[in-house]
């Protein structure tokens, strides 16, 4: 492009070609940070149940801050391979999973904090208090980028979290059913949206 | 009396550049030359133009060992694109 004097039909011209172009060459984004969380939690699902059921010891249900992991790795991940673009539903997304992920962050503090305060912790209420995170940022998420498979799929994910808040008060320990339950509302709430969303990217 | 059209933004490189930044939240050099077509060189100076007038907001960062610049349009280049397309509008009796 040169540097070029323009009536005023080629700036009016100028401008609907360049926001048109610029539009049309933004990807739509694609489901894989979804099917990242969502496999992990399945896969961590069944191993945490299989661990916890064999050896009777609920330690092993520690493994679920693994669920961490990704986070970590995206974030060196988008810092060295920065997008060109950054349109602004890209920063709506962002910013939803930022005060998701620091949602998470408060949560295992205040845990923690009480627990030392109260002599015993149970991360237990953390599953279901973490299916009603990821699932509100799904939700967002999916409004946001209009898809409503993963705008309203994660809601019969939550069906899960209410159920282990209604019992959890009656429980002495989160029962090892409840991995896999929480692995279970995981595939609804991500890894079946995020499929859907690559297969919508792709045609 | 029609208004006078923005001379700053009444070029074709900066009209692009300004139309490109309306529509994502950021973009980076890279983005910018391959959508406009510009020159390295030209492009340059005409980001350094509109950053100048408050426009654009300009920021340079390293990823790696390599530079990176980004562009952002403000609420001043908001504002006279507005005006620059409402005056385009009075002349074309739009």
């Amino acid at each position: 492009m040169e540097e070029k004097k323009l009536n005023e039909k080629e700036s009016l011209e100028l401008i609907t070609q360049m926001i048109r172009q610029s539009r049309k060459n933004i990807g739509t984004g694609s489901g894989n940070r979804f099917l990242l969380y969502g496999y992990l939690a399945v896969v961590l699902a069944v191993v945490v149940f299989a661990l916890v059921s064999t050896t009777g010891n609920s330690v092993w249900a520690a493994a679920w801050f693994l669920m961490f992991a990704p986070f970590i790795y995206t974030t060196v991940h988008d810092r060295k391979h920065r997008p060109a673009v950054i349109t602004y539903t890209d920063r709506m997304i962002d910013e939803t999973w930022k005060v998701i992920g620091t949602l998470f962050v408060i949560t295992v503090l205040t845990m923690m904090i009480l627990g030392y305060a109260l002599g015993s912790v149970n991360f237990g209420l953390m599953m279901p208090l973490a299916l009603i995170y990821c699932g509100i940022g799904t939700s967002i998420t999916g409004l946001v980028i209009k898809d409503s498979v993963l705008a309203y799929l994660p809601l019969f994910g939550l069906v899960f979290a209410i159920y282990m808040l209604m019992t959890l008060p009656a429980l002495q320990h989160v029962p090892a059913t409840w991995h896999l339950y929480f692995g279970i509302s995981f595939l609804i709430m991500m890894v079946i949206p995020g499929h859907n969303l690559n297969a919508k990217c792709r045609k | 009396m029609l208004r006078e059209l923005n001379p700053l933004l009444h070029s074709q490189l900066r009209l692009a550049i300004v139309s490109i930044l309306l529509s994502v939240d950021e973009a980076d050099f890279v983005y910018l030359k391959e959508q406009t077509g510009a020159t390295a060189g030209n492009l340059s100076v005409q980001i350094d133009k509109l950053a100048s007038a408050g426009y654009i907001g300009v920021k340079k960062e390293f990823v790696g060992k390599k530079t990176r610049t980004t562009c952002q349009i403000t609420e001043r280049g908001r504002d006279a694109f507005e005006q620059y397309v409402e005056a385009l509008k009075e002349y074309l009796k739009l």
